[in-house]
């Protein structure tokens, strides 16, 4: 089996060490026998590309690297991502990435930031005097295979997103801010695509997120049940205690 | 009057810290003076009007390039008050004039070099006005205290436009950040630029720790003829046309670079550069001073771990980590090598570690045994982990004590090259000599 795996913009939105995310998938992957491709997508690369990934993965960035990004997105490979998105290809978006896919983005000067208006939800920057939500988080996911088990996470982000219904959150928090501080939610979710503010970055942090994405991109790809073998996840357990041990 | 309570209770506090072996008081007395008078700073330097200051600041390299300047300055009977043990802030500052001066405020060294941390600059540049800046390079690091890259520059260049036109400022120009800034204040401001000669320059893609490899006018991605590392290089923008102006690399010296590494030469060319402009030190006076310098805490610096030798290279952040592991096996060609990590991610660290998974580990695949300590030694484990490292060269301890006691008990005499962040390297340093140093 082979898995393709879209990078959007590597370049640009990979500040928070969130190839990680990359790392993790391709490792969990290989362990088990699939074959990884990681399919590289930046300014210069044609939207046609985004047609031929199984997964996709898109991280989070500084202001202008966003503002370059945004650009680039609303002319053709936002629609092509509308169209995977419907088609149920797994894909995670975090942050930066994350925040383009709701209505706007209401920056901190006031300028109104179109985002690709996929979906229902709104970011707004309360201006620099805001304190920005930075710290570890723990969340409980809402999907339901692999809602027994917290996700780990990093946030650092100074927009405060609102969903129009918090049953598209990705998580609950439990320790944390999540997408504005108030509400709890964490995140939003839709068919297979998450969106959230948790760096880490999280794949690794989670290896469960992890094996639960390769598992529906490969079931939507060979359209079949697939159960991955497990792997020995000790030194992933370890390292989740220790930082759950501090935070909790 | 104030000035006079606020010294006698900061040197109180240096006398009884060192008496009941609390540390050497290097950011107390300071935030004691504060206290009493909080243009503390402001009010000393008055008094010594005619003393020169320097600010050092940029992510790497700040200790090791004041204590170059220092070194070479001592050489020439110029003396120095400098905030010696990375107490880089307005405390840190106050502290070490406490402890140098007399009870009046007045002290004797000609010349104070101070190395601020990035996102403090622009604040003490304005309360202290120097009469020289030096900003070494800009990469991520802590993004979670200090803000992202572009906010730093940002805010570095608002606070660059408003002091005396007389300071002069020296510039990584090899920085596409820094150069562009140079470039938007050299009309009123004396800037000079320093960076590498093409031939030291042999990285054949933009890694991924890069920062700002895109145009800083028009948003471009940049062209780079050649890449030192990270983002730094000479490189060109094809739609806008900004460039890397001329910098001065030295390109026909040669220079007794005192420590390894591609970071060390950009420290030693802003030595050499400013030493030349600001003092007229000749380049051959600096030159042969500079093999004489010995690096200290922590910077490359030789520990001793049971019969192992150590050396200490601080990693504070993906710049910095990739640079030490390149010097590392750039220096040890043909041997295994051991190595061992600690990761902390207390306050002064960043509680974010995530940028470790912008580290290179791939290249430690040919280490011998890898040891690993820390509050975060499983997420680092995970790391190499994750990078195919194989897990039978791990050795992985919860807390930092134990890691010590094993290798102290180690047989073999091979060669130890450890790499802890900041936290990690004072408590490393407190646990095989004694004293903790802050």
């Amino acid at each position: 089996m082979k898995l393709i795996i879209g990078w959007l913009y590597p370049d640009l939105m990979s500040t928070y060490g969130d190839r990680g995310n990359i790392l993790a998938l391709k490792y969990r992957s290989q362990k088990r026998g699939i074959e990884v491709e990681i399919k590289k997508i930046s300014l210069l690369e044609v939207a046609e590309q985004l047609k031929t990934v199984d997964l996709i993965f898109m991280g989070g960035a500084q202001d202008r690297q966003q503002e370059i990004v945004n650009r680039d997105l609303q002319k053709e490979k936002g629609k092509y991502l509308e169209k995977l998105i419907e088609n149920k290809v797994p894909s995670l978006f975090v942050c930066g990435a994350y925040q383009f896919l709701g209505d706007y983005y209401l920056a901190a000067d006031g300028t109104k930031i179109k985002g690709l208006r996929i979906f229902d939800f709104y970011t707004v920057n309360p201006g620099l005097k805001a304190k920005r939500l930075i710290g570890n988080i723990v969340v409980k996911p809402l999907i339901p295979s692999i809602h027994d088990k917290e996700i780990i996470g990093f946030e650092n982000h100074g927009g405060r997103t609102y969903l129009a219904n918090s049953h598209m959150a990705f998580a609950k928090v439990i320790k944390g801010f999540g997408n504005n501080g108030e509400d709890l939610t964490e995140g939003f979710r839709y068919k297979n695509i998450i969106g959230t503010y948790l760096h880490g970055p999280i794949l690794p942090k989670n290896y469960f997120l992890t094996d639960y994405l390769i598992k529906i991109a490969l079931e939507i790809k060979y359209q079949q049940d697939i159960k991955l073998p497990p792997l020995n996840n000790e030194i992933e357990e370890r390292a989740r205690e220790q930082i759950l041990k501090n935070v909790l | 009057m104030k000035i006079f309570f606020a010294i006698l209770l900061g040197k109180l506090t240096i006398f009884f810290s060192r008496l009941f072996n609390l540390g050497n008081g290097s950011t107390w007395p300071g935030h004691l003076a504060f206290l009493i008078n909080r243009n503390f700073i402001e009010d000393i330097l008055k008094k010594n009007f005619q003393k020169k200051i320097i600010i050092i600041s940029g992510t790497n390299g700040k200790t090791t390039t004041v204590e170059l300047i220092k070194f070479i300055l001592g050489k020439k009977g110029i003396r120095v008050i400098s905030n010696e043990e990375g107490a880089n802030l307005l405390n840190g500052m106050a502290s070490s004039i406490i402890k140098n001066c007399n009870f009046f405020g007045n002290f004797s060294q000609e010349v104070i070099v101070w190395e601020t941390d990035e996102f403090n600059l622009p604040l003490i540049i304005k309360r202290i006005s120097p009469d020289g800046v030096i900003l070494l390079n800009l990469f991520r690091d802590q993004l979670d205290r200090y803000g992202e890259v572009n906010t730093i520059a940002h805010r570095w260049f608002n606070a660059l436009k408003e002091i005396p036109n007389k300071t002069k400022i020296y510039l990584n120009g090899d920085d596409p950040q820094l150069m562009f800034l140079g470039k938007k204040l050299k009309k009123e401001k004396e800037i000079y630029f320093f960076g590498l000669d093409q031939s030291s320059m042999n990285e054949k893609e933009i890694p991924h720790d890069a920062d700002s490899s895109f145009c800083p006018i028009c948003g471009t991605k940049l062209i780079y003829n050649r890449i030192a590392y990270s983002h730094l290089g000479d490189f060109f923008c094809s739609r806008c046309r900004f460039k890397r102006e001329t910098v001065e690399n030295f390109k026909n010296k040669k220079i007794c670079y005192p420590l390894s590494g591609l970071f060390m030469k950009y420290n030693t060319h802003a030595v050499i550069l400013f030493l030349m402009s600001f003092f007229n030190i000749e380049f051959n006076f600096i030159n042969k001073n500079l093999r004489l310098f010995r690096p200290k805490f922590g910077r490359q610096e030789k520990i001793k771990i049971g019969r192992k030798d150590g050396f200490i290279f601080l990693v504070k952040n993906p710049a910095s980590f990739n640079q030490a592991i390149k010097t590392v096996i750039g220096k040890e060609k043909k041997e295994k090598i051991d190595y061992f990590l600690i990761l902390n991610d207390r306050i002064p660290d960043g509680r974010d570690i995530s940028w470790i998974w912008d580290v290179d580990f791939e290249k430690l695949s040919k280490a011998g045994r890898i040891y690993i300590a820390g509050d975060r030694s499983f997420e680092m484990a995970l790391r190499l982990k994750y990078d195919l490292i194989e897990e039978k060269k791990l050795t992985i301890f919860n807390d930092l004590k134990s890691a010590i006691n094993y290798l102290s008990q180690v047989r073999g005499k091979r060669k130890i090259y450890i790499f802890p962040n900041y936290s990690a390297m004072l408590e490393l340093r407190k646990l095989l000599v004694g004293r903790k140093f802050l």
